[in-house]
């Protein structure tokens, strides 16, 4: 039996397939935002920015694999920390740009903490749940979870940037997940968390759908609930009611199932109820715009679903082999929105068409393989959960972009990770794969 | 410290099938996209980015029956905006009043064409025809408003102006349902499609396929550049018969009658071509085409779309008498010799019919009764022909039948007569009828084109010809030329000695007779008066001749009316005069003595000190050929 061969160098541990993934991503990006930002009157701004930040996220991937991650966990105290100042500095003393106070300014450099925040938040839980491994099973371990990032969240809201706190949940419940949390705790704590999201969208469509839905009908109900009188009430008690019927029920056919299952299921479903008409009726017009724009494509298609639109017209008309580099019309005439940023994602696909959308998709899915294998190998817990929670997290903005530009996701304000024009995000997303590639490189523990 | 291989490291491979799936999800809506409705997305994309921009094809032209061009195109600057993608109604407002201000025109009618281009995301005509001065002021608009933008095209021009304007018709926009008939056909909204007249009979001859440009815009609506064009085609040139210098004399004498209503209709009697084609009042189709709104609209309000010539219905009155005069020679129930007293009245049973002049023609025979046009006499020849004989002859000279002259809106006029009355709930026939149907009154009715073919036959013994206009077609498209030939209509059967009397009285009418004012030395021409009475007011005047050179076939054959003008001979025949005069190319000294009397005008005002009317320079009718 041959003793397995260890690299002798951390050059020869480090994941080679996953920093080229990575730089073939930087690279199309940049191609991508040369092209789509060409027709704006700040281009040399926007270059000279890219790659600034470029250089930067390459230095700093490079140094954070120089020393070993673990210190992160040591230091979590002190990165929850600085999680909080910043982001407690940046309502304080940000600078806002369109209606967002979401900027910190830095001389010269401004920079946006919230992705930041995400990452650490990262961090900050993988050594929580590590310390927690013995309890996993503990509804408590699952609250604290949420309770330590809460108020990142809430800071974030109050930005206010909703899409970038909603990146927080898949992340947090991957990362549960992962750490060995009771699935049952989790569907019912993100589920109830799905159902508040999902209560505006119904109330939404039937709002735009059925405008004139005659009283007594389904709609019309659905609307009356939305205004949180008489209807509410009507739906809150039938939850509580068809609850007891059944757990009456389950009795009755001797089903082994606790009683406290179906109280926190009455419990859950009406507060899920109850916060999503909150949600609902506390949301920006900009907000539920986009929820008409998603539920209703057609309904409006020179406001908010324009964008929709001209992202699918965008992709779909680049076929295969794409325009061309500055050639795309929908970009290059500006009938696409955010094409060097939100949506940039559409930009390749008009310009490169399949073969380089399918290349970035190809990419992101072999960084992610990579990451997952990174948490795999993982020497200690920490690594597999910092590994386990970016994982979930670039997976879910990945769907959330892409799936927004090819008009399966409703429309949310967030950049495509590595891709996008954005210096700040460039940085930190670079860096937190930088961390990645840290957790791998030194995955032999025992020697 | 837990390490690896403990802890539930297997739910990360549940994640990981999470996110393989996520990833095969999208992979798939991507090939979807780009590879199953690429191109209905490419479709897409394209009408986004590009516009095309319509460009009029220049029309066929319209040339008389020398050449001569008597509907053409002049280049023309149009102003057209092109909506921008996402743009909110708010933005037009400023545009719109801007707009009005230079145009002269209704902001807020702007403002709606504007709003409806952007709902329909199509380009629009703002205006057409631009002066120079307001091209050059909307140029400078074109840097502020993103979306303006002038072309040149083709635009319809008529140089003769107010001119044979019921026979050439003229171009106008079309009205909702029209456009609903056209649409599949190639038009545009904003298309002007030939209306009324030959412009209309023939729309889909003269029309061109208009040619456009591919222009790439940008979100703003902002040309870009070119991305390729294609040509327009002028449409099929058409070769008329119409005479220019006739017409213009029929217009012109028209318009100088007492009423100034009425139509004059020359025919070449040797082949059925139409010489000439007038109805007053008339109108001016360049006005119609004019950029500024108001006068078009002014235009359009008052134009008289009655074509007199051709759908104008009046009891020819005395102008049927060659007709009943042929029916009762032909038939033999006279002979040009028998004479019959006129005392100025006729008594039948109770009844008292009158002869226009009623101190009466005394004895009077063929000749003679036909010149003075002694209604006494033809009451006579009425009842000794019958009125089914009448009624059978008027049949064959075409009188109660369309000519079948290719115009909308021909009448058939009314012919009236035992066989009609037969077929009509009053099925009994008087001899009062036969009395008045033997002077051209009663419930006859004719159109002045109808009688224009009368005439003809009348001067080459009994073709009835299908009148036209038109002697060729050339194609734009390659199709072989369409050359019109002569189409006999109907023969009207009679003997030579009946031809040679009806001729011979019609010739005496002009000579000594009623016609007497459309004599014109040195040419032969014949004709009949007519002067029809009429229940609405004064009486109408009409004129029915032709004339030849000495010797030669008669080669112009006239019908004019003159609405309520009153006698004929003295309303109507000098009109049909001018026509001939114009015709055979020679000088016409009435129009000279109206020259000579204006000048003298002018030279007694200047002498006097007075400030003097500019003397209208009237051209002689020889000058024109």
């Amino acid at each position: 039996m041959s003793p397995i061969r260890v690299p002798s160098t951390l050059s020869g541990r480090v994941d080679w397939t996953f920093v080229g993934a990575v730089a073939g991503l930087v690279a199309i990006g940049t191609l991508a935002i040369l092209s789509a930002a060409n027709m704006t009157s700040y281009y040399n701004a926007i270059w000279t920015k890219h790659f600034i930040a470029l250089a930067l996220g390459g230095v700093l991937f490079t140094l954070t694999l120089a020393f070993n991650y673990q210190i992160f966990q040591d230091q979590s105290k002190i990165v929850y920390g600085v999680t909080l100042a910043l982001m407690v500095s940046v309502l304080i003393l940000g600078t806002a740009a369109r209606g967002h106070r979401a900027w910190l300014r830095l001389g010269s450099f401004s920079f946006q903490p919230a992705e930041l925040s995400r990452v650490l938040v990262v961090l900050v839980l993988a050594d929580f749940l590590d310390r927690r491994a013995r309890r996993m099973q503990d509804f408590s371990t699952v609250l604290l979870a949420l309770a330590i990032a809460a108020p990142i969240m809430f800071l974030i809201l109050k930005q206010p940037d909703f899409s970038t706190a909603l990146t927080f949940l898949p992340m947090i419940t991957g990362m549960l997940f992962c750490a060995g949390a009771d699935p049952l705790q989790l569907i019912f704590v993100f589920g109830y968390g799905a159902l508040t999201l999902s209560v505006p969208l119904v109330i939404t469509l039937c709002q735009v759908r059925f405008p004139n839905a005659a009283p007594g009908s389904l709609p019309a109900f659905v609307i009356a609930t939305s205004k949180m009188g008489l209807a509410t009430l009507a739906v809150v008690v039938a939850i509580f009611g068809s609850c007891a019927v059944a757990w009456r029920l389950a009795t009755w056919m001797r089903l082994q199932v606790k009683p406290v299952f179906f109280g926190a299921l009455a419990v859950i479903l009406s507060g899920a109820l109850l916060t999503g008409v909150a949600v609902n009726r506390s949301m920006k017009s900009y907000q539920r715009n986009r929820f008409v724009a998603f539920v209703a494509p057609r309904s409006d298609a020179k406001g908010a679903a324009y964008n929709v639109i001209q992202s699918k017209v965008a992709v779909g008309s680049g076929g295969v082999w794409g325009k061309g580099l500055f050639s795309g019309t929908q970009s290059q005439l500006g009938f696409l929105p955010e094409r060097h940023t939100d949506f940039i994602f559409s930009t390749i696909g008009e310009e490169m068409g399949f073969l380089g959308a399918g290349l970035v998709l190809g990419l992101y899915m072999i960084v992610l393989w990579r990451i997952t294998t990174a948490a795999r190998l993982a020497r200690d817990r920490y690594g597999y959960l910092v590994c386990a929670g970016l994982a979930s997290m670039f997976a879910f903005v990945m769907a959330l972009n892409i799936g927004m530009c090819v008009g399966l996701m409703p429309v949310a304000g967030i950049p495509l990770p590595l891709i996008s024009y954005g210096g700040s995000s460039l940085v930190i997303n670079l860096w937190s794969l930088g961390i990645v590639a840290n957790i791998y490189a030194r995955r032999y523990a025992l020697l | 410290m837990n390490h690896a291989g403990g802890g539930g490291r297997e739910r990360l491979e549940l994640v990981w099938l999470a996110i393989s799936l996520i990833g095969a999800v999208l992979g798939l809506r991507l090939a979807q996209l780009q590879l199953k409705d690429a191109a209905e997305y490419r479709r897409l994309s394209d009408i986004n980015s590009s516009l095309t921009i319509y460009q009029n094809a220049p029309r066929g032209r319209i040339y008389d029956r020398e050449g001569r061009e008597i509907a053409t195109n002049q280049a023309a600057s149009s102003l057209i905006f092109l909506p921008r993608k996402g743009q909110s109604v708010r933005d037009l407002e400023p545009l719109a009043q801007e707009l009005g201000r230079r145009l002269n025109r209704d902001p807020q009618e702007l403002l709606e064409t504007l709003e409806r281009a952007d709902r329909d995301e199509s380009a629009v005509r703002l205006a057409e025809n631009l002066p120079r001065g307001t091209m050059f002021q909307l140029r400078e608009l074109q840097t502020l408003y993103p979306g303006i933008t002038l072309i040149d095209e083709a635009r319809r021009y008529y140089p003769y102006g107010r001119f044979a304007s019921h026979l050439l018709g003229f171009m106008g926009k079309m009205g909702p349902r029209e456009w609903r008939e056209r649409k599949a056909k190639g038009y545009r909204a904003d298309s002007r499609i030939g209306k009324m007249g030959l412009e209309g009979a023939f729309e889909d001859e003269l029309r061109g396929h208009d040619g456009g440009k591919r222009m790439e815009v940008d979100a703003q609506g902002r040309l870009k550049g070119e991305l390729g064009s294609t040509p327009s085609e002028p449409g099929s040139n058409i070769y008329l018969t119409i005479d220019t210098a006739v017409q213009k004399a029929a217009d012109g004498g028209l318009r100088k009658t007492a009423t100034g209503r009425g139509a004059a209709v020359a025919i070449d009697p040797r082949t059925g071509e139409i010489l000439a084609m007038s109805s007053l009042p008339d109108f001016d189709p360049n006005a119609l085409l004019s950029t500024d709104p108001g006068e078009v609209k002014r235009s359009a309000q008052g134009l008289p779309e009655f074509n007199n010539a051709i759908a104008g219905a009046y009891p020819p009155g005395s102008t049927f008498k060659p007709i009943v005069g042929l029916a009762a020679l032909n038939e033999g129930r006279i002979t040009p010799s028998d004479a019959f007293f006129c005392p100025g009245r006729f008594e039948l049973g109770s009844h008292t019919f009158l002869c226009w002049d009623h101190k009466g023609h005394k004895r009077i025979s063929w000749i003679m009764g036909l010149a003075q046009s002694c209604d006494v006499y033809f009451y006579n020849l009425g009842l000794k022909t019958g009125g089914d004989r009448i009624e059978r002859y008027a049949r064959a000279f075409g009188l109660g039948a369309k000519t079948n002259v290719a115009l909308r809106g021909e009448k058939a006029g009314h012919l009236f007569g035992p066989e009609t009355r037969s077929r009509s709930k009053n099925k009994s026939w008087y001899d009062g009828d036969t009395l008045n149907l033997a002077i051209g009154q009663g419930e006859l009715l004719v159109t002045p084109i109808q009688m224009a073919v009368v005439a003809a036959a009348l001067a080459n013994r009994g073709t009835v010809w299908r009148p036209h206009y038109t002697r060729k077609i050339i194609y734009a498209d390659g199709r072989p030329d369409y050359v019109q030939r002569p189409e006999r209509a109907a023969v009207v059967a009679a003997k030579d000695a009946a031809w040679d009397q009806v001729q011979e009285g019609l010739r005496v009418v002009i000579s000594s007779g009623t016609g007497y004012p459309a004599r014109i030395p040195g040419l032969v021409v014949s004709g009949k008066t007519g002067t029809a009475q009429n229940p609405h007011g004064e009486d109408h005047a009409w004129f029915i001749t032709y004339a030849a050179r000495p010797g030669e076939p008669a080669s112009i054959a006239v019908a004019v009316l003159v609405e309520n003008g009153g006698h004929g001979g003295v309303t109507a025949a000098p009109v049909a005069k001018k026509m001939i005069l114009a015709y055979f190319g020679m000088p016409d000294p009435d129009a000279e003595r109206e020259v000579r009397e204006a000048e003298r005008a002018a030279h007694r005002a200047v002498r006097a000190g007075l400030p003097a009317a500019a003397p209208k320079p009237m051209m002689s009718a020889g000058a024109l050929r």
